[in-house]
């Protein structure tokens, strides 16, 4: 696989000003160069849209999902997507494939790259059950991928922070870090996952939380200045208080106005606002509960300290699993649906619940608009990803659906029109005819997540990216989204190639070789912290081990033989 | 004397991980801080009969089984199963889950059948799960903050001897300082247990009545104590109003459940109105459950089947993805059928635990057994290959009852080969009957 | 009108897979075709010439056309799954998930049906004149919804779980039905001529008819009185308040 070159293909690489262009594509030994000697393997993409492998910045893939496994034998055989959806019997090549929303990981790692992605990050896990999405990530084939770690109602965090002592919160979370190998902070309804071990939940960001003197405001200043002072490549990754609450729009922009006030370490955001659909909903109840895209679009038009993704709901079952845990137990009781919650302790709650959305129903027809009408509503698309929070807001396997709709407001109006009359005063979408062009979807799905994530290798096609290159069978000079969308949507979904670094894995949507792929985590404890401080956390860890964990503390690191291919990033000490 | 601290046991799903193992000159002298099954478990091999070498039968059930190299062993394994037309693969729940990733993929090559010994202990928890979930949590959410503890259907002073101590009953957490003291014990059973004589309310059912036991607490939670009967599954009303009553006055409640529930009359329908409970009660109090696991690495079966092939038992992968339908397609539905034509068997005592039909048929057909020890598995078996012990004589994965993984470490040097290299070895050979190389 | 008779060649202990069994997938072929159909006998695949001897009489649309299974069949699983219109007719006992899925059509078993049969029909008719085993009715593991409609009779008697997460359509049993059957319903009537135990554990809605003995009684149901259907006078109860259920449990006093 030493030498490679794409050529006769319309190439959209936004980060390098490419927009469009016949651009030649050189690779060698995995990377993308500048140059190729006269042997090097020529692919001919017969003038098809080339981009940057994709990247899904926020996926729940590994770990939690393998109890929705548990939970829903009636998944694996669901295939509403031929070839990308349901039971699939194994080939000399490749092993069983099953499920939908909650598939086994070598069909997460088949259908992603057929969809052209290269690049996924688990959003949501404890440093304790770190060793269990190792596992997986190590048995999902393909992919690179990343992990944020859940501090946002972890009890050392509460602690210190209570205690002033910011010294030892980053410390301990450049630990918590090094200790799951995992590569930035995620924060869930801070504080929530601790009052909900009691049962109980916050109502907005200045709550207390029950057994720390701290509010959710606290927990998220303390952790996005700790992680700013770290230097870590990704800022903070927020999933608001009152996740799918009608009325919550206040909250999530109470969130936004208080991050103001932190600098950020370098040229990014300073917080990501995960799935923000489920977060921006006014009125008081499901009865008078509408759209609040448009407050907070203009909030983000305005500033420029936030990054958000769209959380898009995908009409059809989906699994919702989420470290909110009261959000879920509410799922649970008001729809009758089964429920999973597990409590980790002293480090966050989480559940599961299997939903299924319709367009006959105006609050799910609502939630659907909410998400595309944010994406077109923001000017700056980088400040944007593309994500359904799968499999809460749809499975993975619908991201041509989603990109269609984006795309084509031809095809926004037809899903529209089938919407009952409760929804139209509720939503803006049917008077949106903004269309994404392909330069704006490649921000949005590659580019935009590889910078908000600090993945310097990720999301283009410069010298010294990886190789990692989607080809569809689009001519992107040729075809008009707007009207041919189902076309579009289709070659979306099964790659003409997908080359991941520098090897052909997908080649006219069927996988052809099954390469590992890397992990990347951040280490921001050997150099970031000195040995003083080392000291003074490792006492207090041993002390609370002993006391409080169910698991002696030198079994608790993830050890190196859970991390074959690890990618080690260490932020410059500021 | 070198003393190896933090070792995991590997015994019961409780995988305690304190214990600090002795060894000297490769042998294992004392082992510190476990319980009697643990000590007896972890010196295993000083204890039980080893199997020294692998052996074959050359003609058939009547021959004595005879001494072989590994080679020899591993290529009739493979000819057996690659013969078979249905065969399966059963047990797997006593080694590493990079073992079972193996045993899975031997399964789907050889289009096997594949099951745990959850087949014959908690694979109704996994149904009631399917059914309704497992509103759950860690042992040390349970032990911070636990102030009633209802353990139905088991007895951890004989089965889970340190459960208590460490996780629930008489251990200190964060907002139970003073342990016992702090806590509320109920124990559901038709009999009067060691564990039993502890509770502060013992709800002593009649034999196989635990669903209509739930029932009648739903009821009560749910508003509805007038419509029930004076005496419910052999118990006053007013006893179990009083354990409704503990359960609404407990901050935290957490249930653990055990195969009297999942093995008596109603099975995974008693554990997942279980769960509904749970969920009624949750409304106004915080409660959870939580399966006491036998096999230490049970949960680790399920958890590895599920990611890597989507169900996490009674898999049938004869048509080359997995098919699942308990009833169907576990181990002991098809063996009373007499539907299987070769059997494998790893880490797990079948030859102890299965029915007696079920037993007599495996006498019939063709069986293999890959163990460290000689049991009555041995006895049927007709290719057996001995393996080392996880846990004390390789490393690997293990998931506790409340599926936290926990890595098991590696006491003592051994000649013998790992289950997980026994199973590569026999894929390979397996790969190399059909024809089908690399991959 | 098309008939297509299946004779048995053999008796398979391992049960063979053949949910091609279908007037769908029969209508309009030779005896040659329908023999080259597959099916599965473990990890094997083989034909249905493998298993049966195959006779075609005339040409017809999926509802003119009659299968006749001239024989017991014990260990042939899926026979008529989702079909949707036609007719099968079993002269002996059939292996599990029989009409499951099944939407329109009948079958008739002349013999025993084992586990699942009907399970999660939504249309037809299905006819068992002897017993059943476990799940007649029922649902597939997971799912929220077993039987959604279409009737299924069974003369004999059933074992556990008759009716699971049933959401529409009509059971009838003329014997006996063993334990919990009607559990986790939604909808639908169940009606059981024999004995019974424990019946409509955990039914949110729906309807449950026995007319001999329930044997054991949930303790969860509220007693509503008597109550004359049809002619016949029942105690009627409502529940299961265990989960604030609104279902109907009337047994014969």
């Amino acid at each position: 696989m030493a030498e490679m070159i794409i050529k006769n293909g319309v190439v959209y690489d936004p980060k390098n000003s490419v927009d469009g262009e016949k651009n030649e594509i050189c690779i060698k030994d995995g990377k993308i160069v500048d140059n190729v000697g006269a042997g090097a393997k020529v692919l001919d993409a017969e003038g098809c849209l080339v981009m940057p492998g994709g990247v899904d910045g926020h996926t729940h893939c590994a770990g939690k999902i393998n109890t929705a496994r548990i939970m829903s034998p009636h998944d694996m055989r669901y295939s509403p997507i031929p070839g990308l959806s349901g039971p699939e019997p194994r080939t000399k090549l490749l092993r069983p494939q099953v499920g939908y929303n909650t598939p086994n990981t070598h069909a997460i790692g088949y259908r992603y790259s057929k969809l052209g992605y290269t690049t996924i990050a688990e959003a949501a896990i404890t440093p304790m059950m770190a060793r269990h999405m190792h596992e997986e990530f190590e048995s999902i084939p393909i992919l690179d991928k990343l992990a944020l770690v859940l501090m946002g109602s972890n009890w050392q965090v509460m602690q210190y922070i209570q205690d002033g002592d910011s010294e030892m919160l980053k410390s301990y979370m450049a630990w918590a870090l090094l200790a799951s190998r995992g590569y930035g902070v995620k924060i869930v309804n801070p504080g929530g996952g601790s009052n909900w071990t009691w049962g109980k939940n916050v109502t907005g960001i200045d709550d207390k939380v029950i057994d720390f003197d701290v509010t959710p405001a606290d927990i998220l200043i303390g952790l996005a200045e700790a992680n700013e002072a770290l230097n870590l490549p990704h800022s903070i990754h927020v999933h608001c208080n009152n996740l799918g609450v009608p009325g919550n729009l206040p909250t999530t922009l109470d969130t936004m106005k208080l991050l103001e006030r932190v600098k950020a370490s370098q040229d990014r955001q300073v917080m990501h606002l995960t799935h923000m659909q489920f977060h921006s909903y006014t009125g008081t109840s499901w009865m008078d509960f509408a759209s609040g895209s448009d407050q907070i679009a203009d909030y983000i038009n305005k500033h420029d300290h936030l990054t958000f993704d769209m959380g898009q709901m995908i009409f059809g079952p989906a699994m919702t699993m989420t470290a909110d845990g009261p959000t879920e137990y509410r799922n649970a009781r008001m729809f009758d649906a089964k429920w999973s919650n597990y409590d980790q302790e002293l480090e966050d709650a989480g559940g599961i619940v299997p939903l299924a959305y319709t367009p006959q129903h105006f609050a799910h027809a609502t939630m659907w608009s909410i998400g595309l009408e944010l994406a077109l509503l923001v000017k700056d698309p980088w400040k944007v990803m593309f994500t359904t929070d799968n499999p809460n807001g749809g499975a993975f396997v619908n991201y041509p659906e989603g990109q269609v709709l984006l795309m084509s407001d031809k095809k926004r109006q037809e899903v529209i029109a089938g919407f009952p009359d409760m929804t139209m005063d509720r939503i803006s979408l049917p008077n949106i005819d903004r269309e994404l062009d392909w330069g704006e979807m490649t921000v949005m799905t590659r580019s935009m997540p590889a910078k908000m994530l600090g993945l310097e290798e990720k999301g283009h096609l410069g010298a010294g990216a990886d190789a990692d290159v989607a080809i569809y069978d689009v001519k992107p000079d040729k075809v008009d989204v707007s009207v041919e969308h189902e076309a579009v949507k289709k070659a979306l979904g099964f790659a003409k190639y997908t080359i991941k670094g520098g090897e052909i894995v997908v080649r006219d949507g069927d996988i052809t070789a099954l390469p590992k792929g890397k992990v990347y985590w951040v280490n921001a404890y050997e150099n970031g912290i000195v040995q003083t401080e080392k000291d003074r956390l490792i006492t207090d860890l041993e002390e609370r081990f002993k006391k409080y964990y169910s698991m002696q503390f030198s079994n608790y690191m993830v050890e190196d033989a859970y991390v074959p291919r690890p990618v080690e990033v260490r932020p410059e000490v500021a | 004397m070198p003393v190896i601290k933090d070792v995991v046991c590997t015994f019961c799903g409780c995988l305690c991980d304190d214990l600090e193992v002795t060894v000297e000159d490769n042998k294992i002298t004392k082992v510190g801080k476990a319980c009697k099954l643990g000590r007896a478990k972890t010196m295993g091999m000083f204890l039980h009969e080893r199997i020294e070498k692998p052996m074959i039968r050359k003609n058939g059930k009547d021959s004595e089984l005879e001494e072989c190299s590994y080679d020899e062993a591993i290529t009739k394994a493979a000819e057996i199963l690659v013969a078979a037309k249905r065969p399966i693969s059963y047990g797997w729940c006593s080694t590493s889950c990079e073992a079972i990733e193996k045993a899975v993929v031997l399964a789907e090559e050889t289009g096997s059948l594949f099951d745990s010994t959850a087949n014959v202990c908690h694979g109704p928890s996994a149904l009631a799960t399917q059914e309704k979930g497992a509103p759950s949590c860690s042992l040390g959410t349970a032990k911070n903050y636990a102030d009633l503890i209802i353990f139905w259907g088991c007895n951890p002073v004989h089965a889970h001897p340190r459960h208590q101590t460490r996780y629930s009953t008489m251990a200190k957490g964060a907002f139970t300082p003073n342990g016992k003291k702090d806590k509320k014990m109920i124990v559901v059973d038709p009999r009067n247990t060691d564990t039993a004589k502890k509770a502060d309310l013992l709800l002593q059912l009649n034999p196989g009545t635990d669903y209509v036991l739930v029932e009648a607490l739903r009821a009560i939670v749910n508003g509805h104590a007038d419509v029930l009967p004076d005496e419910i599954a052999g118990i006053p009303k007013a006893t179990v109003m009083e354990a409704a009553e503990m359960c609404k006055a407990a901050k935290f409640t957490v249930i653990y459940f055990g195969m009297g529930v999942t093995q008596t009359r109603g099975r995974y329908k008693s554990g997942d109105n279980v769960s509904s409970l749970v969920s009624d009660l949750s409304q106004t109090n915080k409660v959870v459950m939580i399966p006491m696991r036998g096999h230490y690495n049970v949960t680790g079966f399920g958890q590895v089947a599920a990611w890597e092939a989507g169900f996490p038992m009674a898999l049938d992968f004869s048509r080359g993805v997995a098919y699942y339908n308990p009833g169907e397609t576990g181990t002991n539905d098809v063996l009373m059928r007499r539907e299987v034509d070769a059997f494998i068997t790893g880490a797990a005592d079948p030859g102890a635990h299965f029915p007696q039909e079920s037993i007599k048929y495996l006498y019939k057909i063709p069986a293999i057994q890959v163990d460290g020890y000689a049991n009555p598995t041995t006895e049927f078996s007709d290719v057996v290959i001995p393996a080392a012990i996880a846990g004390v004589e390789c490393e690997g994965t293990a998931y506790r009852m409340d599926s936290q993984p926990i890595r098991m470490k590696k006491l003592i040097e051994t000649t013998f080969k790992s289950d997980e290299e026994i199973l590569t070895e026999i894929i390979a050979k397996v790969r190399e009957l059909k024809g089908e190389g690399g991959a | 009108m098309q008939t297509v008779t299946l004779t048995p060649k053999r008796s398979p202990v391992i049960s063979i897979e053949a949910e091609m069994i279908t007037p769908d997938v029969f209508a309009g072929k030779s005896d040659a075709e329908i023999g080259a159909i597959p099916a599965w006998e473990g990890n094997e695949e083989i034909t249905l010439a493998d298993v049966f001897d195959v006779a075609v009489d005339g040409s017809a649309d999926a509802a003119g056309t009659k299968i006749i299974i001239d024989g017991n069949v014990p260990r042939v699983k899926r026979i008529g799954e989702a079909m949707t219109a036609g007719e099968i007719v079993v002269k002996g006992d059939v292996d599990m998930r029989c009409g499951a899925l099944m939407s329109g059509g009948s079958i008739t078993v002349e013999g025993n049906a084992d586990s699942w049969v009907g399970r999660e029909m939504t249309g037809g008719e299905i006819l068992v004149k002897g017993n059943a085993t476990y799940y007649a009715g029922g649902g597939y593991r997971g799912e929220t919804c077993g039987m959604r409609g279409g009737k299924l009779t069974i003369e004999g008697d059933v074992l556990d779980y008759l009716g699971e997460h049933m959401c529409g359509g009509e059971i009838l049993v003329k014997g006996n039905a063993r334990l919990l059957p009607g559990v986790l319903n939604w909808s639908g009537t169940i009606t059981i001529e024999g004995d019974t135990t424990l019946p409509g554990g955990e039914m949110k809605s729906g309807t449950i008819f026995v007319k001999g003995k329930v044997l054991e009684m949930l303790p969860s149901y509220k007693d509503e009185g008597t109550e004359e259907v049809d002619g016949v006078t029942y105690r009627k109860y409502t529940g299961d308040l265990s989960r604030n259920g609104e279902g109907v449990l009337y047994v014969s006093v």
